[in-house]
C-alpha cells in the first residue's frame, strides 16, 4: 500500500457526493515532550534501554461528512517517522472502518495513549508495549484495516470491538520492522490480524471495562547474523490475552496480560514454545494536582523462550513509581524511578519529563 | 437547539454529551454538528454541569484523549451570539446552545431540549 494511492482515496473520499453539504473540519494537536535519564546500578553489559529523549508528536485530522483523514507524525532526537496514518469511514454512528497504517487494537496501552507522552501518566510504557524500534517484542504497527465498532447490550453497558488485518513487521537486526508507508516495502511483510472485544458496565463512555485479545503473525526473519534456530526464517507468534480498567473518583487500576504461543521455523525444521508477559498499573490523583503511580511489569518462561532471544533488551520483570504533576493547564512535570531486570542483565533508572499538549 | 430545517426533533442528554464531547452523533444519517456557545462565563457554566457533566480541566482531557484515539473533533467553539445564530442558520445539522432570550421568536431556530433555568 503506498502513500499516494491513500492520499488519492482520501481525495476522493473528502469531496465525493456522499460529503457534499456538509462542513470540512479539522484538528491539529500538538504534543511535545523531553525527559532527562540517568541509569545506575548497571549489571551485565547491555542494559540501557534505548530512548527518545525530545518528540513532537503531531496529530491531524481532516473530516468532511463521514470520511476522515487522520495522521500522527513524530519528530524526535532518534527518528521522524509517520506512525499512523489512516482514511475512515463512519458506517454508522457506532462503526468506523480505517485503512492505512494503524496501531494494532491488542494493545491496552497503545489504543488508549499512543505516541502522546502528555496523555499517559508514566514517562515509560509497559515493555510489551514498547515500540517496534525501542525494542518492542510484539508487533505494533500494521498497514491494513481496522474497524471499530460499539453495541449497547445489558441495558446500559457497552460492548465494544476492534478488529484488524494488515501487513505486519519483519525481524530485522534491528527488531521488528513495520512496513513504512513513506519508504514502501511489501516483499517480506505477511498479513497478520487482530482482536479486541471489552465490557463496560458504565456505558459509552465509561473508561472502566474488561477484555479478551487475541493476534496472530506471521513474521519473516531478515539478515539475521546469529538466529536462535539455525537457518531460521519466519516466526509464528499467536497471542491470547485479557485486560481490565478500572477507573473511579481518584483511582485507576488497569492490567493486561498475554500468552505468547510461538514457533520458529527454517526451511528443515520448527521450533515452538510459550510466554507470558503482563502488568498491573495503579494511579492516584493526590491535592494539588498531583497524580502517583506505580506499576509491577512480569514475565513468565521468558528465559527458556527462542523468539524471546531474538530482543536483547527484552524487559522480563520491571518495578515503576512516580509522580506527576499537572503545573498548569496541558503541561505536566513527571519523576519517575525503575528497577529493571532485563533478560541479560539488571539497571536502575531515573527519568524527568516534561509533557504538553497544545491543541 | 437548532435551525429549523434540522432533521433533529429531540435530543437525549447522553446524545448531547457525546456530541459536546466530539463523538460522532447521527440522526437520519446526517452527522450533527456541535457548536459550543461561549459568549458568557455562565454559559460555560451550563455547558460544564448540565452539557458535558465534568469539570473544564476534565473536559479537555477528553478532548484530547478523543482527538488522539482518532474519535472525536473538538467542537466549534464560537464567542458571539451572532456567530452562533449565523453559523446555525447556515448547516441544518448544527447544534447549539443559547439563553432563552437570545432565542426571542427566531423563526428560523428551533428550540427541541430546556438545559437549565434559574
Amino acid at each position: 500500500m503506498r502513500l499516494s494511492y491513500l492520499l488519492l482515496l482520501a481525495g476522493l473520499s473528502l469531496c465525493s457526493p456522499l460529503a457534499r453539504g456538509d462542513p470540512w473540519q479539522y484538528e491539529l494537536l500538538l504534543m511535545p515532550s523531553a525527559q532527562a535519564v540517568g541509569t545506575f546500578d548497571r549489571q551485565a553489559p547491555v542494559t540501557e534501554i534505548v530512548d527518545e529523549v525530545v518528540q513532537v508528536d503531531t496529530l491531524f485530522t481532516v473530516q468532511k461528512g463521514p470520511f476522515r483523514l487522520f495522521g500522527e507524525y513524530l519528530l524526535s532526537d532518534h527518528e521522524g517517522d509517520l506512525e499512523r496514518f489512516q482514511l475512515g469511514w463512519q458506517a454508522t454512528e457506532d462503526t468506523v472502518i480505517w485503512i492505512g497504517r494503524y496501531h494494532q487494537p491488542t494493545s491496552v496501552w497503545n489504543h488508549d495513549h499512543h505516541h502522546g507522552q502528555y496523555l499517559q501518566t508514566s514517562v515509560s510504557r509497559p515493555f510489551l508495549d514498547e515500540w517496534e524500534d525501542l525494542g518492542g517484542i510484539l508487533p505494533q504497527h500494521f498497514v491494513g484495516m481496522l474497524i471499530e465498532s460499539g453495541y449497547q447490550v445489558f441495558g446500559s453497558w457497552r460492548l465494544r470491538v476492534a478488529v484488524g488485518g494488515g501487513l505486519a513487521p519483519i525481524i530485522t537486526p534491528k527488531g521488528l520492522e513495520p512496513f513504512d508507508l513513506l519508504h514502501p516495502d511489501s516483499e517480506h511483510h505477511q498479513v497478520g490480524f487482530q482482536a479486541r472485544v471489552s465490557l463496560h458496565p458504565g456505558g459509552e463512555l465509561s473508561e472502566t471495562g474488561f477484555g479478551l485479545l487475541a493476534a496472530s503473525d506471521e513474521l519473516p526473519t531478515i539478515g539475521l547474523a546469529t538466529p536462535p534456530l539455525p537457518g531460521l526464517d519466519h516466526a509464528d507468534l499467536k497471542l491470547l490475552g485479557a485486560f481490565g480498567i478500572y477507573a473511579a473518583g481518584d483511582w485507576k487500576v488497569l492490567a493486561t496480560w498475554y500468552q505468547a504461543y510461538e514457533k520458529l521455523c527454517s526451511p528443515v525444521m520448527c521450533s515452538s514454545g510459550n510466554f507470558g508477559v503482563g502488568y498491573v498499573e495503579a494511579e492516584r490523583h493526590l491535592p494539588h494536582d498531583l497524580t502517583g503511580f506505580f506499576r509491577w511489569e512480569e514475565s513468565a518462561d521468558a528465559g527458556q523462550s527462542n523468539y524471546l532471544k531474538l530482543f536483547p533488551m527484552m524487559v522480563r520483570q520491571r518495578d515503576v513509581i512516580g509522580l506527576r504533576w499537572d503545573f498548569v493547564a496541558r503541561q505536566a512535570v513527571t519523576l519517575q524511578l525503575s528497577d529493571t531486570n532485563t533478560l541479560n542483565g539488571h539497571f536502575k533508572d531515573i527519568r524527568l519529563q516534561w509533557s504538553a499538549a497544545f491543541l | 437547539m437548532v435551525p429549523a430545517d434540522s432533521p433533529v426533533r429531540e435530543l437525549d442528554s447522553v446524545s448531547v454529551r457525546k456530541l459536546f464531547l466530539g463523538r460522532p452523533v447521527l440522526v437520519n444519517g446526517n452527522q450533527l454538528h456541535p457548536l459550543r456557545n461561549r459568549s458568557d462565563a455562565l454559559l460555560d457554566e451550563v455547558f460544564f454541569q448540565h452539557i458535558v457533566a465534568m469539570s473544564d480541566s476534565n473536559y479537555d482531557r477528553q478532548i484530547l484523549i478523543g482527538v488522539n484515539r482518532q474519535l472525536a473533533l473538538r467542537p466549534v467553539e464560537l464567542n458571539r451570539t451572532a456567530e452562533v445564530v449565523a453559523a446555525l442558520h447556515a448547516d441544518p445539522n448544527a447544534v447549539s446552545f443559547m439563553w432563552q432570550r437570545d432565542v426571542g421568536h427566531n423563526p428560523e431556530l428551533r428550540v427541541i431540549r430546556v438545559l437549565w433555568s434559574d
